[in-house]
């Protein structure tokens, strides 16, 4: 059990996990030797496609599955074998899983009730968490009549409630409309910044990882890609899939590689670049200039499609041999027409190697 | 289409409303109706023989349905937890007594209990033997009902509660007897309905001791109907109306209430 602190507050907890193997099928194999370590207070996300095993990952921590080997420690002590209503860690589910047979209060106050919490003491803590958790007016409804987004703040008190050692959420969001999620992506960052509690989160949407993450780590086939703040992540990925994963469509084998350049299909760069597979441009980091502009790192185009956007405009250009995605802001500067002759300045910033 | 609904709620409601007019004749023969009198039902409180009849009925139908809760409910709940197992084949083991035909399940199970009592000195045939026949046709529709409950749930609710602290013993006292309750209670009504109205199963596994209502009614009947017999089943009428009148309010209620706190 965690001490507290002096102010009251529990210390957040660290999770380290060791080597974990799972497979749930000789065919099927969910976790392929997964090394991670959480920092205490951490926000921290577990991205990447669906059956990757990051689901399955959480449900390890959770005691929900039991892992085939490696072992999993939170605040410092083994979890090895144990249950799941004996680990001080709660979830929040994809679907909520409300009891339909317990009102709002009593969702909330289960996990105290199992605990044997006095039942006075219960109801001032159900009142304050569902007061921080925008749910105090809703208490005496039952779950049937809650909307997705009262649902996903339910499931919320009634995992926080318990101040465990860590929380765990399963795409809590995934199942609201756009606005209320990005809505519920900055509430949900504010309370873990405001509790301090350790936060393992699960999401598919490298948007939503990164907006709410102090540091995530990508998942692909069961093992870890990369792990990372979300500036490195998306600014450095290491492999093809996860520079593919955070949405980057400029990504090149690399043909060549001198001392001072490296040609791919989209023509030559100057520099002296890391060494890898892959080059990868930033489609924001790239500016359009008209006509043809000699220079350094300046590759020739022409534009194929421009796609307006409001705040940014898209433009697919033909480059040498490839295709390439530029997005460039709307600062009030007139459009490229298709068909036009355009020069990309490649900025030293928007240029990353992949190493894998 | 007016005229069919006529035509229906007579064949259906006719025969009783005969049998309540006739519990009140004042005569002796089913025959005529010689004016008002309540004769009937004072010869059914002093007749000792129906009225054990109608306690045997009532032991039988309380106890082989509360066993049968019991073990129909594990049953519904282990054919829910073990899903995976492709347990098909057992699932139709278990439905196919609800299909079979009574004479069948009742010569059955007496044969196996006369055998046992031969060779082995248990199951002598009485109200025990009554109750362990009747148990085992009442299990497939309890476990029927609990299995239905349990398939709409969704599966993390169990998982849900382990989260939240709660050991195997008090996910059942918390979690799954709450949420099955209403399912309990209407597989043992279920189960209670068809104990009672059983005739074929109770009169093939009975013993010298052990007449039940519907056993008795029939041995009555075959020395010619009586008034008696008909003023047992206006009162059974009466108790089904009453209970199916007090269901309904109960539904209205709940279903007013509940709508009135959703607005």
């Amino acid at each position: 059990m965690p001490q507290p602190t002096a102010n009251g507050a529990r210390q957040a907890s660290s999770i380290s996990i060791r080597s974990l193997h799972k497979a749930f099928s000789s065919k099927m194999t969910a976790l392929d030797g997964v090394d991670l370590d959480v920092q205490p207070g951490e926000f921290f996300t577990l991205l990447g496609p669906s059956g990757c095993g990051k689901t399955t990952l959480l449900r390890i921590i959770a005691g929900l599955e039991q892992p085939d080997r490696g072992s999993i420690s939170i605040g410092g002590r083994l979890l090895d074998g144990v249950p799941p209503h004996q680990r001080s860690v709660n979830t929040v589910f994809q679907s909520y899983a409300l009891f339909p047979n317990r009102n709002v209060r009593d969702n909330i106050g289960f996990g105290l009730q199992m605990q044997r919490v006095k039942r006075q003491i219960i109801q001032q803590r159900v009142q304050a968490m569902a007061e921080i958790t925008k749910v105090d007016d809703l208490l005496d409804r039952n779950p049937e009549q809650l909307s997705g987004g009262q649902k996903q703040r339910v499931a919320l008190a009634r995992a926080l409630i318990n101040e465990p050692d860590v929380l765990l959420l399963d795409e809590p969001l995934s199942a609201l409309d756009a606005g209320l999620r990005g809505q519920l992506q900055v509430e949900l960052q504010r309370l873990q910044r405001r509790l301090g509690m350790t936060f393992v989160f699960v999401t598919h949407d490298q948007q939503e990882a990164m907006v709410m993450s102090h540091r995530m780590a990508v998942l692909h086939e069961g093992q870890v890609q990369q792990v990372g703040t979300p500036q490195v992540i998306y600014e450095q990925p290491k492999t093809l899939f996860v520079a593919r994963f955070m949405g980057h469509q400029n990504i090149f084998a690399i043909q060549q590689r001198n001392e001072d350049e490296i040609v791919a299909d989209f023509g030559v760069l100057k520099g002296r670049f890391a060494a890898g597979s892959h080059i990868l441009l930033r489609e924001e980091a790239l500016s359009l200039k008209a006509g043809v502009v000699e220079g350094h790192n300046r590759l020739t185009a022409r534009v194929e499609e421009c796609l307006y956007r409001g705040g940014s405009t898209e433009y697919r250009v033909l480059c040498g041999n490839a295709r390439l995605t530029v997005r460039s802001h709307n600062l009030g500067q007139a459009l490229f027409a298709s068909g036009q002759d355009v020069t990309i300045d490649v900025a030293p910033e928007a240029v990353a190697i992949l190493p894998g | 289409m007016r005229l069919f609904w006529y035509a229906t709620m007579l064949f259906l409601y006719a025969p009783l409303a005969v049998v309540v007019l006739f519990s009140f004749n004042a005569a002796n023969s089913p025959a005529r109706f010689a004016g008002f009198s309540l004769r009937w039902y004072d010869r059914l409180m002093t007749n000792d023989a129906l009225l054990l009849a109608f306690k045997n009925s009532l032991i039988l139908g309380v106890s082989s349905s509360l066993i049968a809760v019991v073990f129909g409910a594990m049953l519904g709940y282990g054919m829910y937890r073990f899903r995976h197992w492709h347990l098909h084949w057992l699932v139709w083991l278990i439905y196919l007594p609800i299909v079979m035909p009574d004479v069948v399940y009742g010569i059955s199970e007496m044969t196996f209990f006369v055998a046992m009592h031969r060779n082995f000195g248990i199951f002598e045939p009485g109200l025990s033997t009554m109750i362990l026949a009747h148990v085992s046709f009442q299990i497939p529709f309890v476990a029927l009902l609990v299995h239905s409950r349990l398939l709409v749930l969704d599966p993390l609710l169990f998982e849900a509660c382990a989260d939240l602290y709660a050991s195997p013993l008090k996910r059942l006292r918390y979690f799954l007897i709450p949420v099955l309750w209403p399912a309990l209670l209407a597989s043992f009504l279920l189960a209670f309905t068809l104990s009672i109205d059983d005739f074929v199963i109770s009169f093939f596994t009975a013993g010298p001791s052990s007449t039940t209502l519907p056993i008795y009614i029939w041995s009555a009947v075959r020395k010619g109907i009586t008034p008696e017999v008909n003023a047992v089943a206006a009162l059974i009428i009466a108790a089904v109306g009453i209970a199916g009148l007090a269901a309904l309010v109960y539904h209205h209620v709940k279903f007013r209430f509940s709508h009135s706190v959703k607005t």
